[in-house]
């Protein structure tokens, strides 16, 4: 082996160390006490605890802002898709000025800062009596799943090919049948992983279900950033409790819509 | 092709509707608010105009806040890319298939994490006093490093997490891109005996240069969204110095005074600069 590839590779491992290292240390420390936690020399040999998880879990706030982020991205996620993909279809297979302009447009609303949406709508909302329900959120939400679905599909429905789509009709398929039967089973992978994508990213949302919410419709990531401020002392342990059960649903997504991602990424490659 | 009359209405216009309504409302709004004198504790206000606008450019908190702003962009932007490319052409060069794999998966990790997490799992690991990044620093020299109490210590430890979530994925993306390049023209390079770093920096390189500018605009979009990690790392601190605008706009807005006006002007200064540039630069890669 060269020297040059040897160093490659030592930087490739230093890499990936990066990403194992910290995630499976907190997974560690979640399942320490505060005392083998809050050490000058950190701890690899303890006996573990169920105490962070089992405070965490048992939490009523916890309980329901998981019911609440359940609830809340679930719904969006499902009105994203169910207005988000036919409208990609319509953009991939119509090309003229509209349905460009839709597409930037779509596109376009991720420019938008999110604390400039947060404040308006926080308004908004609380004039309409909205104010911390998950109603609210579900429809802020909706701006990001309808938006990414629409911007992720289009490639989806692109690589279908035409010819199987002109067959369909051959065969006396109206369009919407050619929808349903035909493009979408066969973009169904993409479009999949298109949805994950949406969920994990209003998952992961923090700023608007903040402002958006005080106690009864707050969502998870807020939850457990509230955890930090708990009496006087940060409850590392408890928090990093919170990490791991909050970061779960991603990476279960992850590997369940891997395969799909992949494919995502490399017809983006292809059509780069 | 023909896709039948009443499709593209039926399937288009319901979503269009939707987004427009979601977009026009709290913009049309957030521009309503900035000429008023409104407050969170008082509901009736009236016009003030450009009051707020003209306020904002004497702020000195406010100007920070822009620099902070600009610093986040060209730091976090910049380190991203470098850390994407860099990683791309080592996987390209030293792994094989297999590793290219497990190494995608890896790299993919961190950026679907909450934001929150991430901040939480290093802000932890930055601990001065029980922290394992810093544990060696306080073996050796006994000394307690408090990293995120320093300005700068502050903004590069921010940074890092962004850039720990964003470099790598963008190294998955890059990889993916060179793979997709034809052949032909490294294997030319190779045959001309040109070493490893010049066939990446005169031919992939430039090959990429549209998808790669393209792929440092979305950073650009996703730095914006630099709120949790600063919230939960630093809370703008210490003092200003890692005050981003969303987080001034935020404690303007809901923590110190209230001053929800006040609030909104800087949104729509915001939303008027990141869509304009954002849209401009767009448009003009994408003719």
């Amino acid at each position: 082996m060269k020297l040059s590839t040897l160093l490659l590779r030592i930087v490739l491992a230093c890499a990936a160390l990066m990403v194992l290292l910290p995630l499976l240390w907190t997974l560690l420390n979640a399942f320490k006490t505060n005392a083998d936690l809050l050490v000058n020399t950190p701890k690899l040999i303890f006996t573990p605890v169920w105490d962070n998880m089992q405070y965490v879990l048992g939490r009523r706030s916890v309980a329901r802002a998981l019911t609440n982020s359940l609830v809340i991205c679930s719904s969006a996620v499902a009105m994203g898709a169910l207005l988000g993909v036919p409208a990609a279809y319509v953009i991939a297979r119509v090309k003229n000025r509209l349905t460009r302009e839709a597409q930037f447009f779509a596109l376009s609303l991720r420019f938008l800062p999110p604390v400039a949406v947060a404040i308006p709508m926080m308004v908004i909302w609380l004039g309409l009596g909205f104010y911390d329900t998950r109603f609210a959120l579900i429809v802020t939400y909706m701006t990001i799943t309808i938006s990414i679905t629409v911007w992720l599909s289009i490639p989806a429905f692109e690589r279908v090919p035409i010819a199987v789509e002109e067959a369909a009709r051959v065969d006396r398929l109206g369009p919407y049948a050619t929808f349903f039967r035909v493009a979408l089973p066969i973009a169904r992978p993409q479009i999949l992983a298109a949805i994950a994508f949406s969920f994990i990213l209003v998952w992961n949302e923090f700023l608007l279900a903040m402002m958006l919410s005080t106690s009864k419709a707050r969502t998870l990531p807020v939850v457990a950033s509230e955890m930090s401020q708990l009496g006087m002392n940060v409850p590392w342990g408890v928090l990093n409790a919170a990490v791991v059960l909050l970061s779960l649903p991603p990476l279960i997504l992850l590997a369940v819509a891997g395969a799909g991602m992949n494919s995502v990424f490399s017809r983006k490659s292809t059509q780069d | 092709m023909r896709v039948g009359r009443s499709l593209p209405y039926v399937f288009l216009g319901p979503a269009l509707l939707v987004l427009v309504i979601l977009a026009a409302v709290p913009t049309l709004y957030a521009v309503n608010l900035s000429l008023q004198n409104r407050t969170l504790s008082a509901p009736q206000a009236e016009y003030v105009w450009l009051a707020n606008y003209l306020k904002l450019f004497s702020d000195d908190r406010f100007l920070n806040a822009l620099w902070v702003s600009l610093k986040w962009e060209v730091l976090t932007v910049s380190a991203t890319m470098a850390v994407g490319i860099g990683l791309a052409i080592a996987m390209f060069e030293a792994a094989t298939r297999r590793w290219r794999m497990i190494l995608s998966v890896l790299f993919i990790i961190p950026v679907l994490l909450p934001r929150v997490c991430a901040a939480f799992v290093w802000k932890f690991s930055f601990h001065p006093l029980y922290g394992a990044v810093t544990w060696p620093v306080r073996a050796l020299t006994g000394q307690t490093p408090d990293v995120l109490a320093h300005p700068w210590g502050a903004m590069l430890t921010v940074a890092f997490v962004d850039v720990w979530q964003w470099g790598l994925f963008f190294a998955v993306i890059i990889l993916k891109l060179m793979e997709a390049l034809p052949p032909q023209p490294i294997e030319a390079a190779r045959i001309d005996k040109a070493k490893g770093w010049e066939i990446h920096r005169f031919v992939t390189l430039p090959m990429l240069k549209l998808p790669l500018i393209s792929l440092l605009l979305v950073k650009a979009i996703e730095s914006l969204r630099s709120f949790d990690l600063v919230y939960v790392m630093t809370r703008g601190g210490p003092g200003v110095s890692t005050e981003t605008l969303d987080m001034y706009a935020y404690s303007q807005g809901f923590i110190e005074a209230g001053n929800i006006s006040y609030a909104s002007s800087m949104a729509v200064i915001m939303m008027v600069l990141t869509v304009i540039l954002f849209t401009s630069i767009w448009k003009r890669l994408n003719k």
